[in-house]
């Protein structure tokens, strides 16, 4: 076990929960809290029991890069106040994973093999990190590992080998900085998460090099001229990202990562490896035909699940994605928290529709703000009905690009300049027809009055109140 | 989502849109209580950049109007924000970003349908908004705003711009 100085406060004994449990939730982050505190607006006193397999009270899990990075340290990185929990009459179960859960007999198993029976549950568990199978090789291997590759239960038996999801992930990665000399950090997937990890990085000076199996990064939520931009920054650091590309082979030595082999043949020196192609929902304890899950959790608009008095919300589900018109997984912060709290209102009984969502994400990286949303990478050619605007000034690092479709925004990418983001967020959220103002909606000094005056007179003045 | 933050009665900014002359006194004045100095002169000369204003006057032609944070009844920037820094008082109904817990992830920038928030980017690089003036009985905009196109009046919750729940 590592040892960590975590505020005392922050850290609870663990304890043994008898009898009936009102309000059960699995999963002590962004969706379970903000669920906890919506329930606690309706029912004051129904007894509420809060269970994670983690052993901190709360932390905010995107700031573990930032932690990483050492721009926030440990009594900062929780989230909701130390005083949240006694506040609100929450108990507390830490260090607790979930073995199954029964819903004809409204209980759940943990791993010790305790039962716990509820009357309403929630699960909000969120995502595990996907571990790609790579073969492993090297003197000594199989002396020192009993495999000859990895996967998701052994990887981290590799020296040097990480995931970045979770705090512990992060302590275990600075401690392995610490105590090994890293001449060189290999990030395996250039998306989200391998971004963030790489902005850490670059923020405490070392060098990185990104493999990225797609033409490009963020390849999901940007399209190839942003992705240039933000490629170009990070080479400028003498970093490098290999595209079109994967890792074949990893070698090891003694038990610790010291290289691999890349699918073009090329062999790169590593002593520190991240594994960062995704996370998926994580959907371990739940046994087949208990609960309708598709990648994730099914939900209806109230974020009930399949199955009587169990709900589900944040990354573990999939949700209303409204450009889409699909359910979807959308595992991002503000949707979780919004998902939280619808499915804390109606298990207090109140009725509240979740309204969907869609794709949104900011990263800043080497000081460039970057935001997307919705559906970007889409060109005019694709699809009848769509108008793209674009300001594009690679020598400047900014970048501006609208996605309108049947006259709505359906997607934006900024880079450079992120002033007044959200007023594209709210537009695309409102589904506001922008027919006749479409000509000012990508200038640099866009703003609310060159809205439509319906929504402007919404956004300025509010309902009901004339001037 | 009504009710989540209970309906207690607020004060809250109100925007005249017909008075507004587009003079930015109220963006003058809102950066001068948000600098160092606390003065004018100093604050236009020598911090100039490590204050902003938090209130923004839009204008086109004769048309404008000043904005601020409207301290939404339900949040989207607390919602999105991940470090627990922009927390709305739940006994005033100020939303206030603590600065020491912000981080800069610019969440809150990409949540706010109104646009008023900004980067700060003078010392650490922090979300910056419009905290109602709390130590002050009126906000500096509203104060010293020549013709009322500001007001400063109580406001029951309830009847809040809550953007999700009642647009269009």
């Amino acid at each position: 076990m590592i040892e960590v100085k975590v505020n005392k406060d922050h850290k609870v004994s663990n304890k043994k929960i008898k009898g009936i449990v009102d309000y059960l939730i699995i999963g002590n982050s962004a969706s379970g809290l903000a669920a906890a505190e919506s329930i606690r607006e309706t029912d004051k006193k129904g007894r509420l029991v809060v269970i994670t397999e983690e052993e901190y009270t709360n932390y905010s899990k995107p700031l573990i890069t930032y932690y990483l990075a050492g721009k926030v340290d440990l009594d900062n990185i929780y989230f909701k106040p130390e005083s949240f929990y006694k506040d609100n009459n929450i108990e507390l179960l830490t260090s607790t994973n979930i073995k199954s859960i029964d819903p004809e007999k409204q209980e759940i198993v943990t791993g010790s093999r305790d039962k716990i029976n509820y009357k309403k549950l929630l699960i909000a568990s969120g995502g595990r990190p996907i571990v790609p199978g790579i073969k492993i090789s090297g003197r000594s291997v199989k002396a020192a590992l009993p495999f000859d590759s990895i996967d998701g239960s052994n990887y981290s038996d590799v020296g040097g080998i990480f995931t970045l999801t979770t705090l512990e992930d992060s302590i275990r990665i600075k401690n392995y900085i610490e105590k090994n000399e890293i001449k060189s950090i290999t990030i395996l997937g250039g998306g989200l998460i391998g971004l963030k990890s790489a902005e850490a990085f670059l923020e405490i000076g070392l060098k990185i090099n990104i493999v990225e199996l797609a033409d490009r990064i963020l390849a999901a939520t940007f399209d190839s001229q942003a992705s240039g931009i933000i490629e170009n920054a990070i080479e400028s650091t003498g970093s490098r990202i290999y595209k079109n590309n994967t890792i074949e082979e990893i070698f090891v030595d003694s038990g610790k990562v010291y290289g691999y082999r890349l699918r073009d043949g090329r062999e790169n020196d590593c002593d520190l490896l991240i594994l960062a192609i995704g996370v998926s929902p994580d959907l371990g304890f739940i046994k087949e035909g208990m609960i309708d899950t598709n990648r994730g959790i099914k939900v209806d608009s109230r974020m009930k699940t399949s199955a009587e008095n169990v709900y589900a919300a944040g990354d573990i589900i999939e949700g209303l994605d409204i450009l889409l018109e699909e359910n979807r997984n959308i595992a991002i912060w503000p949707l979780a928290v919004r998902q939280g709290r619808i499915a804390g209102s109606n298990m207090a009984g109140n009725t509240v529709d979740y309204e969907g969502g869609f794709f949104m994400n900011s990263v800043e990286i080497l000081d460039i703000p970057s935001i997307s949303m919705g559906v970007t990478n889409l060109s005019m050619q694709d699809d009848n009905g769509v108008e793209i605007k674009k300001i594009f000034k690679p020598d400047q690092n900014l970048y501006r690009k609208i996605v309108i479709k049947d006259d709505k925004i359906i997607g934006v990418i900024m880079i450079g300049n992120i002033e007044r983001a959200g007023i594209y967020s709210g537009l695309i959220r409102n589904r506001i027809d922008l027919s006749g103002v479409k000509e000012n909606i990508y200038r640099e000094d866009f703003g609310i009055i060159h809205l439509p005056s319906e929504y402007k007179k919404h956004l300025v003045v509010g309902e009901g109140i004339e001037v | 989502m009504q009710g989540s933050h209970g309906n207690k009665i607020m004060k809250n900014i109100f925007i005249q849109e017909e008075y507004c002359l587009g003079c930015r006194l109220c963006e003058i004045y809102c950066q001068v209580k948000h600098s160092k100095s606390k003065k004018i002169i100093k604050a236009f000369k020598k911090e100039l950049v490590d204050s902003l204003p938090r209130v923004l006057v839009e204008e086109i032609g004769y048309n404008s109007f000043a904005i601020q944070c409207r301290h939404c009844v339900d949040a989207p920037c607390e919602d999105a924000c991940i470090s627990g820094a922009m927390v709305k008082n739940k006994k005033t109904g100020v939303v206030i970003c603590n600065e020491k817990k912000c981080v800069g992830c610019w969440s809150c920038i990409m949540v706010c349908p109104y646009g008023v928030i900004k980067r700060d980017l003078s010392a650490k690089k922090i979300a910056s908004k419009c905290d109602l003036c709390e130590d002050e009985d009126i906000p500096v905009c509203v104060k010293n705003c020549p013709n009322e196109a500001l007001k400063f009046k109580e406001i029951d919750q309830k009847e809040l711009v809550d953007d999700r729940s009642e647009s269009k």
